[in-house]
């Protein structure tokens, strides 16, 4: 009997197994993409928890100032697509800020984006207890004691640290739920949300409503905000309710059928979110007006999740479908805002930025399945922390996040300007695209994060929460960043060879020139 | 014969692949290495990243690559990758289009106190298979991959199908050249142990062992026993076993035909097993290539 020697080592390439990179490409209709876009920015979640903050920052105008921050998050988002489309790379922001800054920017740059997605890890799993204590209260008709766990800090982290557990082990095996489960969820929660506002403007025909306040045009002048530091923060968080909208433009490769479903799903889905923010926080102002008493929401009591306190008043019965429709769209939030530091964490483990222990993809799930517990274990840590030292933890978290997300998309935006800057003026298109829009995004979110970082300094920012006579939030924003310089510096010596750019190498390529 | 190992990087993955290299040391037969990922196609929450997607890709051609490394040279060995939305299809989709005559793939073993326990992979396929599988026990990978078939056992009732078991236990006892051993079940099949169940049961032996000889072509040694004790982990305790074996089962009668449904007479065997199981479709034959 001949025996052939074990020589065919090399994979074997089925034609219908295996496309080219491993994904039946062409797989999300321009439904599909919509939903995972509607999904991703979880409308009902982000409302809850940035209507009362920027009420806070900029008052009657919030309408204004919720279109004024898609501008700066359109503009990175498409300078986001170029280098997604020129350097696919699962550690995004950190990958493409090597490539064009060298290393030790690109570092900060992912630093910044794990910094981000973990404290609004740990924000989503604190408006999801909030939320899941009202909902047992309104399930049990028995307001004022169950609801009120939620503002026992101990029970509180108690069943933060469980919902981040059980996060963390959905992603961990990378269980999805079907697509017909996801349109029902977002459907759900649309609904709710438009309902919400209907029955707002109901309460407010039949009188019964808390704060009646008129609409008027002055709502959508974003130059009638009293002052710049008002407008740079109320900007900063309302880049924070657009955040993950950029999900549906880079989806390019996804898309079903022709070229231009990803710009139509992505058009169509900022649509949609635009459309019911405006209603929504049109709704909530009219209806509770921007007192600082009961629901007004200039009330900080209710700040920090005013769906919470508005749910009851505006729904009376059907408040429990509000507490539903947050929860769920927390829970999809949590799970699809999960794999971006994982991902990135593992980018940096991989390409030596980080131990390599990072760069572990579990055999059995394919996931990141060690950057993946080390996300939640700081989320996890820092809520604890944040719990214990905030006067309004979700307030403060929120402010914190909109800081961060200025800072590493801003340098994304800065590297795309600059890495593409051989090809600038090969094309109109590339003019605008990989110049103009990027620019100008980065510079807004530069501007916006400086501002922050300045005012936050005064101890009565945002909630009040205070360390040292300095804000709570500029403590937070610091720390979180020098924290990043310590690590970044101590790894430079443990790996060198990352920080003398032999893993990840600095590029600028000329028009037509594509990467491996 | 054509073997098919469901591999993972995990011990498991081991497991099965040091069994599925046993068989393959049969002149003539043919491993195929598969590696299943997901498909890009799923409904997902999570966006799908085409940078990760493609360090996944050379991630799992990495852990192919390995696998090779543990196949001794002189067998015929090829790797796949196949995406499919589970494990259990990928295999499934592979066995039919590589046409493989077996699915190896290693049983979880994280189990309460130790114990068996069929992880979801091989409990997908348990149900659903329309080629023989075969479980490899935690801790296959520790006898290594030299050590030949030592012996083939088939486990039989008197329920419809056994012909089915018979043919497919005497081909693969062909296949890698071992003695047959066949174990005639009737007397745990049955409650109580009375004269009359002992004297069926080797009444039952006998007539497998009849079939078996008229059915053998070539000089195949081939042996019977009966399997008894108040349970069937009595039984399976209570029988030798060499370390080196193979124990092959049939399909529950609730299985579609030519398709595999793990009974619960095979489920508890497999509970108490110290060697690899086979189960075998309802109404497996031999197809003309084989």
């Amino acid at each position: 009997m001949t025996q052939e020697l074990n020589v065919s080592a090399a994979v074997e390439q089925k034609a219908g197994g295996i496309s080219k990179k491993g994904l039946s490409a062409g797989s999300v209709g321009l439904v599909g993409a919509v939903i995972i876009g509607i999904s991703c920015i979880a409308p009902a979640y982000t409302l809850t928890g940035a209507l009362g903050p920027t009420v806070a920052e900029v008052g009657l105008q919030l309408p204004a100032i919720f279109v004024a921050g898609f501008i700066p998050m359109l503009l990175v988002a498409l300078g986001y697509r170029e280098l997604n489309k020129a350097m696919p790379d699962s550690g995004t922001s950190f990958t493409w800020a090597t490539r064009a800054f060298g290393p030790w920017i690109g570092w900060m740059a992912g630093w910044g984006l794990i910094a981000a997605t973990v404290v609004v890890l740990s924000n989503l799993a604190g408006i999801a207890v909030d939320f899941f204590y009202l909902m047992l209260s309104q399930i049990f008709a028995n307001s004022a004691e169950i609801a009120g766990l939620a503002g026992n800090p101990f029970i509180n982290v108690g069943t933060c640290l469980v919902f981040i557990l059980i996060a963390t082990w959905i992603s961990y095996r990378d269980m999805q739920t079907t697509q017909k489960v996801q349109y029902w969820l977002v459907g759900f929660q649309l609904i709710v949300l438009v309902g919400f506002g209907i029955m707002a403007f109901v309460h407010i025909a039949n009188g019964s409503a808390f704060d009646p306040t008129p609409v008027s045009l002055s709502w959508f002048n974003p130059f009638a905000v009293t002052s710049f530091s008002a407008f740079a923060a109320g900007l900063s968080l309302s880049i924070f309710i657009f955040w993950g909208w950029d999900v549906t433009l880079t989806m390019s490769e996804e898309t079903k059928g022709s070229r231009s479903t990803p710009g139509r799903a992505a058009t169509l889905t900022v649509i949609i979110v635009m459309v019911l923010y405006l209603f929504v926080a049109i709704a909530a102002i009219s209806f509770a007006g921007v007192g600082g008493v009961g629901v007004g929401l200039g009330n900080p009591e209710i700040q920090g999740n005013v769906f919470f306190a508005l749910a009851g008043p505006a729904l009376g019965p059907f408040a429990v479908l509000m507490s539903i429709a947050v929860l769920s769209s927390s829970a999809a939030s949590l799970q699809s805002t999960f794999v971006s530091p994982a991902r990135t964490l593992l980018a940096m483990g991989h390409y030596g930025a980080l131990p390599p222990a990072y760069s572990k993809v579990s055999p059995r799930f394919f996931t990141p399945g060690y950057a993946t517990v080390a996300s939640a274990i700081v989320a996890a840590g820092f809520y604890t922390i944040m719990r214990f030292v905030s006067e309004d933890v979700l307030w403060d978290t929120i402010t914190t996040l909109g800081m961060m997300i200025c800072f590493y998309y801003g340098l994304t935006a800065f590297a795309c300007v600059w890495y593409f800057r051989r090809q600038w003026f090969v094309t109109v298109r590339n003019a605008f695209f990989t110049f103009v829009f990027p620019l100008v995004g980065g510079i807004i979110l530069t501007v916006l994060f400086c501002t922050t970082l300045v005012d936050s300094m005064d101890p009565n920012y945002g909630s009040g929460s205070e360390i040292f006579g300095l804000g709570l939030v500029f403590v937070l924003g610091m720390a979180i960043l020098l924290i990043g310089v310590v690590i970044m510096i101590v790894q430079s010596q443990v790996r060198p060879a990352f920080f003398r750019g032999e893993t990840l190498s600095l590029a600028a390529p000329r028009f037509g020139e594509r990467e491996e | 014969m054509r073997f098919l190992v469901g591999y993972t990087a995990t011990p498991a993955g081991a497991d099965a692949l040091a069994l599925g290299v046993r068989l393959a040391r049969a002149p003539g037969a043919e491993l195929d290495v598969v590696l299943v990922l997901n498909a890009g196609d799923r409904a997902t929450l999570t966006p799908n990243d085409p940078g990760y997607d493609r360090l996944l890709l050379e991630t799992a051609e990495g852990w192919l690559a390995e696998a090779l490394t543990l196949v001794p040279a002189g067998i015929l060995v090829r790797t796949h990758l196949e995406h499919a939305d589970s494990f259990t299809q990928g295999l499934l989709a592979a066995a039919a289009r590589l046409q493989a005559n077996l699915i190896v793939v290693g049983a979880a073993t994280h189990g309460l106190l130790g114990r068996f326990a069929i992880g979801s992979v091989a409990d997908g396929l348990l149900h659903s298979s329309h080629v023989p599988v075969a479980l490899a026990p935690e801790g296959t990978r520790v006898m290594g991959t030299d050590e030949p078939i030592g012996r083939v056992t088939c486990a039989v009732g008197t329920k419809a199908g056994a012909d089915g078991l018979l043919t497919a236990g005497i081909l693969l006892a062909r296949t890698v050249d071992a003695p047959l051993r066949l174990v005639s079940l009737v007397a745990i099949d049955r409650p109580g142990a009375d004269a009359r169940t002992i004297q069926l049961a080797a009444d039952h032996a006998q007539a497998v062992l009849d079939y078996a000889t008229d059915h053998l072509m070539d000089g195949l040694e081939v042996t019977a026993s009966v399997a008894s004790g108040s349970s069937i982990e009595h039984a399976v305790r209570g029988l030798p076993w060499d370390p080196a074996e193979i124990c092959l089962v049939g399909s529950s009668r609730l299985a579609q035909p030519h398709r595999i449904f793990l009974g619960s007479i095979a489920a508890k065997m497999l509970r108490e097993l110290p060697v690899p199981l086979i189960v075998v479709p309802r109404d497996f034959t031999v197809t003309a290539e084989d």
